[in-house]
């Protein structure tokens, strides 16, 4: 046990000194930020400030009343430019000569005929923002009608008594109990899930694979046999590794909550108001979701790494061993590609089988879990498959391994490899 | 003596796909000897030394170490050992590398860090201790190998081709450590394919040839018993005219002859004096002319044969 111990330490002691291990701890958040504030921009680029001037020139007071209206979202600051008969080609070139200079986003020309017909037009540099026109389509929507009811008759007050907003909410429901989670925030922590498993797993797995190879052109491996088991070296190696691994998901986590609790000193430093910042719907990781996904990342990265280990054991060099890889990683990168349909459909039958089969359950449960309530039951058997699957891989993984960090030369074929395995 | 041994091989065999690498092999290595496992290229040394660390597992036979029925592994704290083949991290810190390597065998880590601190500094590696092995020289980096061999005190060293690959000015530093630590009551098991090593160093010896055991014995005693009478002559002129007395059948024996320089087997009964007189007749200078001893050399040539010195075909390379 304490000779397990020893490797362990000096595997995770070695690794964490590594530049590459610093580049990417600190890369990480780097990234995560700049992807949450990516996002929050592309996403919210509607409300960002708005300068918009309305070309009036109707005979009404129907510019005035649109203009009030435009003028309701905070973010919205739309001017009225009166123009009359004729005047409108001298305006609108002016206009057009600096909109999106000049803190002009775009204008609105506003006549009486809109009353009837309906149309409007408008001309600015935000027409390509979907939520920019939504708005404004909106707001415009309720203005005709606002004056087409004035005409006959309503009195205007009433018009903007019934008249309210209309918001809707959406609240995810699992095991029986409504939780404050939005659809968007919902399907946010899922795909976040999937991409931190699917990069920590493969990652991670490779690290081992270098790690016996290195040992193995190295010809350390010799001088370490002579004092530990092979199985001793192996475990310590698995677990020393994953440990910089925990590490490090560890160290990304704490980042990554210090990113969202503080997102509005972030997005401020871009010019994104707090409130802004705030509103936009972000996953709440539970303490259940946490556990699931540490514990589905260790399995999956130990069941993942014992394979890598054989192959690297097998293996004479670092570009053997790439070759030898393959099999391995498109085990791991096929499905993974199909993990798409888990997060869109969670409760799907291709979920369901992917989170049962092992060699998929590492990503396809958490994510499963993350979108949709998942039966305990159901829980409980793809654990307890990927235990199975895990302790079968793992034994043979460990006689592959125990034969061939000793071997040099040819790499076996598979039947050598199954005698590889009965040997041991 | 059986009692006595440190290490004790008794009748192991391996075999690997396609042919057998060792074969009912035995051999018992006293306390405090230095003794040497001799052979060819492939004959099998690597593989009983690894039979020996428990590194591989023999198909027949065992292996006891200190009279104990404890693996190699188990006892890896009392052994040194250096493989064949070399090799270290090469991106650890020279010190760290040492303290792991001697943790592993079970050494406590406070006393593993002193040891390495001691032996650096006597092998004058100390301002390297805290580089990385990468940027050591070879040289440098053959040091540190052989301090991880024997940084914790074994009470045996098993060496397996120690001067193949070390530079000469470590090698000699080696021999020196290793004479020096046989004294002090160290038992050294070493293997070597270059004789006249093994004959300045070995109190004892095992040949092996194509996994056999040739002979075994102290080297005192194999010389008596494999002797015959031997005479070394070595002549400045009319080298020609003297290879008919060494083709004398009723002389000579066996014949060792490189033209100006040669080792004599004589047949039982016959006079070295006769021999001295035969080549000053023939018109030859003599230089030297010595009744000696049988070198280690001539009597593993004799035994196993040149042809021995050319593994077996079958994929020998991998596991020999």
């Amino acid at each position: 046990m304490h000779k397990i111990w020893v490797v362990i330490r000096r595997e995770f002691l070695e690794k964490v000194r590594t530049k590459w291990f610093i580049i990417s701890t600190v890369l990480g958040p780097l990234m995560m930020a700049g992807f949450v504030v990516i996002s929050i921009l592309v996403a919210g680029g509607g409300v960002a400030t708005r300068v918009i001037t309305v070309v009036d020139m109707s005979g009404s007071d129907f510019g005035e009343q649109v203009t009030r209206i435009l003028n309701a979202p905070e973010q919205w600051n739309v001017r009225r430019l009166r123009v009359g008969e004729g005047g409108l080609g001298r305006v609108t070139d002016s206009l057009t000569a600096v909109v999106g200079r000049e803190d002009l986003d775009g204008y609105l020309i506003v006549t009486d005929e809109a009353v009837e017909t309906g149309q409007l037009e408008y001309r600015g540099s935000n027409v390509s923002s979907l939520t920019d026109m939504e708005v404004l389509q909106r707001l415009l929507q309720q203005g005709v009608l606002i004056a087409r009811l004035d005409r006959v008759g309503v009195d205007p007050q009433l018009v903007s008594e019934a008249q309210i907003p209309v918001r809707m909410r959406t609240v995810n429901i699992r095991d029986g109990r409504e939780t404050d989670e939005s659809a968007e925030s919902v399907f946010l922590l899922a795909y976040a899930m999937w991409i931190a498993l699917y990069v920590a797993i493969l990652l991670y797995g490779l690290q081992v694979m270098g790690s016996v190879v290195e040992e193995k052109t190295t010809r350390v491996v010799e001088v370490l046999m002579s004092s530990l088991k092979p199985f001793q070296l192996l475990a310590g190696k698995v677990i020393g590794v994953g440990a910089v691994g925990l590490f490090q998901l560890l160290i990304w986590g704490l980042a990554g909550w210090v990113i969202i609790m503080r997102r509005d000193v972030l997005l401020e430093a871009f010019g994104v108001e707090a409130t802004t910042a705030q509103a936009i719907p972000l996953p709440d990781v539970s303490m259940a979701t946490a556990i699931i996904f540490l514990t589905y990342f260790l399995l999956g990265y130990f069941l993942y790494a014992a394979m890598f280990a054989a192959v690297a054991a097998m293996s004479n060099s670092e570009a053997e061993a790439r070759q030898a890889q393959t099999p391995v990683v498109m085990l791991f990168v096929i499905p993974s590609m199909l993990m798409f349909t888990v997060l869109q459909q969670p409760t799907g039958s291709i979920a369901v089988a992917f989170s049962l089969i092992p060699f998929t359950a590492p990503i396809a449960m958490p994510v499963r879990w993350a979108g949709a309530a998942v039966p305990l039951y159901e829980l409980a058997a793809s654990i307890a498959f990927l235990v199975a699957a895990l302790c079968a891989v793992t034994w043979v993984a460990a006689r592959i391994y125990r034969v061939g960090i000793l071997m040099y030369g040819k790499r076996p074929g598979l039947k050598e490899l199954v005698r590889w395995v009965r040997a041991g | 003596m059986q009692n006595d041994a440190v290490v004790d091989v008794r009748g192991v065999t391996k075999r690997f796909a396609g042919h057998t690498a060792v074969r009912e092999l035995s051999l018992a290595v006293p306390r405090g000897a230095v003794y040497g496992l001799l052979g060819p290229n492939g004959a099998g040394k690597t593989t009983t030394i690894r039979m020996i660390m428990d590194i591989i597992v023999p198909d027949e036979g065992s292996v006891h170490l200190f009279g104990s029925s404890k693996t190699g592994r188990d006892l890896s704290e009392r052994i040194g050992y250096l493989p064949e083949e070399r090799g270290l991290y090469r991106k650890m810190r020279v010190l760290d590398l040492l303290v792991f390597l001697a943790e592993a065998k079970g050494v406590g880590r406070k006393r593993a860090k002193h040891d390495a601190q001691t032996w650096l500094e006597r092998l004058g590696l100390s301002d390297w201790a805290q580089r990385k092995v990468d940027q050591l020289s070879k040289g440098m980096q053959q040091k540190v190998q052989f301090i991880s061999t024997l940084l914790h005190g074994p009470d045996l060293l098993i060496l397996d081709e120690p001067f193949s690959g070390f530079d000469p000015v470590n090698t000699q530093l080696m021999k020196d450590v290793v004479l020096e630590l046989a004294r002090a009551g160290t038992t050294v098991l070493f293997s070597t394919h270059i004789m006249e090593q093994a004959e300045k160093l070995c109190d004892a010896v095992c040949i092996i040839a194509r996994g056999e055991k040739v002979l075994d014995g102290r080297l005192a005693e194999v010389k008596r018993t494999h002797g015959g009478q031997h005479v070394i002559v070595a002549v400045e002129q009319g080298a020609a005219s003297v290879d008919n007395v060494f083709r004398d059948a009723s002389l000579v024996a066996k014949a060792d002859n490189y033209g100006q320089y040669a080792e004599l087997e004589l047949t039982e009964g016959a006079d070295p004096q006769q021999v001295l007189e035969r080549v000053l007749a023939a018109g030859a200078r003599v230089t030297r002319f010595e009744i000696a001893e049988p070198t280690l050399h001539k009597i593993f040539i004799d035994l196993v044969g040149p042809e021995a010195g050319t593994a077996r075909a079958e994929g020998d390379d991998a596991h020999a």
